[in-house]
């Protein structure tokens, strides 16, 4: 029933004056947080798992290695034998740099690729590095390797997900809620890095 | 007559002025692409001294400079760098995540810095490491040339360098 407050300039009785609806306000900031976020998670959750795997593999570049033989190249100075592995091999000039790790085996290199020759076993490894398609990028950004105005965006980013995090425990009531089978998803889920320290730490 | 562009097109582009102008900031300076915290000495030690008095050198901070002849193709997390001399390099290594150098860095000439550092090894773990350098390079580890394996490794704990 309205109050005695809730009439309106003009006379006639308003609408019922309720408590501020923070659980609505709080549904639309996680929804709207939500929508805002999915690129940003996207990009982290992809390279993370990507990175994740960084023992195995490299998630931001494919080596692409062709083995070649030519007639074997007589060991002498660098120079020399730079120059005769660049008309054997049929490369498209002088390298930018070269280095000899050992007298027999040159390295070339050019720009995003090198020639490693085995002069007197007349082999060569060509290799080629290839950025991975978008996830170099992911990577990077994941990595913080512009840093700069990526460190605020991906601060920001966190601070997001915190929200995100908290604002998402008070979307529902009720059995689904927080009060009901929520707390004992949120503990479960606070359950696994506790348990890990706990390992990682005393057992 | 022409047509004013909206207010929201402008304010578009002036933010994305604004944020090209912020990415295209510090990365890659006039001087190269700095890495961790750079370098601050000035005086360069040859590689070659540090290979010929290694003693002399361990445990202190030194600044060398070459041709960056190989990276670490997984983690980014060492470079080798060539020395004066013939047929000598040295390996720059960094804490993992810390300072991530990228492949294209093979190649390319680098200044950097950081604790000249003696690894004692016994002669299993010197194979160790050699046989997992050879997988890191996707190459097959041949013990036969074993002999080539120091039992004591000297290299650079970097914490800084500048790749042009």
């Amino acid at each position: 029933m309205p109050s005695s407050g809730d009439v309106a300039m003009d006379g006639r009785p308003g609408p019922a004056r309720r408590g501020i609806p923070w659980r609505r306000w709080n549904s639309a900031l996680h929804r709207d947080l939500g929508y805002l976020c999915v690129a940003l998670t996207l990009v982290y959750a992809v390279s993370g798992i990507a990175l994740n795997h960084i023992h195995d593999w490299n998630p931001s570049y494919g080596v692409v290695r062709e083995e070649r033989r030519f007639e074997p190249v007589p060991v002498s100075d660098r120079d020399a034998m730079v120059a005769q592995l660049v008309e054997r091999l049929g490369l498209p000039g002088p390298p930018k740099d070269a280095f000899r790790p050992r007298p027999e085996t040159v390295e070339m290199f050019y720009d995003g690729w090198s020639v490693e020759a085995d002069a007197a076993a007349g082999k060569a490894i060509v290799e080629r590095v290839r950025e991975r398609f978008l996830l170099f990028d992911a990577n990077r950004l994941h990595l913080n390797r512009p840093r700069g105005l990526w460190t605020w965006i991906a601060d920001l980013y966190a601070a997001l997900l915190v929200l995100l995090a908290v604002t998402g425990m008070f979307v529902l009531k009720g059995r689904t809620g927080l009060a009901g089978r929520g707390k004992w998803l949120v503990l479960a889920g606070a359950a696994v890095p506790v348990l890990f320290v706990v390992v990682l730490r005393w057992l | 007559m022409a047509r004013r562009p909206s207010i929201g097109l402008a304010l578009a582009q002036r933010l994305a002025l604004i944020l090209a102008l912020a990415v295209a900031g510090p990365a890659p300076a006039a001087e190269g692409t700095v890495y961790g915290t750079g370098v601050s000495r000035t005086e360069v030690v040859e590689i070659s001294a540090l290979l010929d008095h290694p003693e002399a050198y361990v445990g202190k901070t030194v600044r060398v400079q070459g041709l960056v002849t190989d990276v670490c193709p997984r983690r980014g997390c060492w470079i080798d760098i060539a020395g004066d001399r013939e047929f000598e390099k040295l390996r720059l290594k960094v804490d993992d995540g810390v300072i991530v150098f990228p492949m294209e860095v093979k190649g390319k000439r680098v200044v950097a810095e950081g604790v000249f550092t003696k690894i004692d090894l016994t002669r299993g773990e010197a194979l160790e490491q050699a046989r997992r350098h050879a997988e890191e390079r996707g190459e097959t580890f041949d013990p036969a040339r074993a002999g080539d394996v120091a039992a004591a490794v000297y290299q650079i704990q970097g914490t800084g360098a500048v790749v042009r």
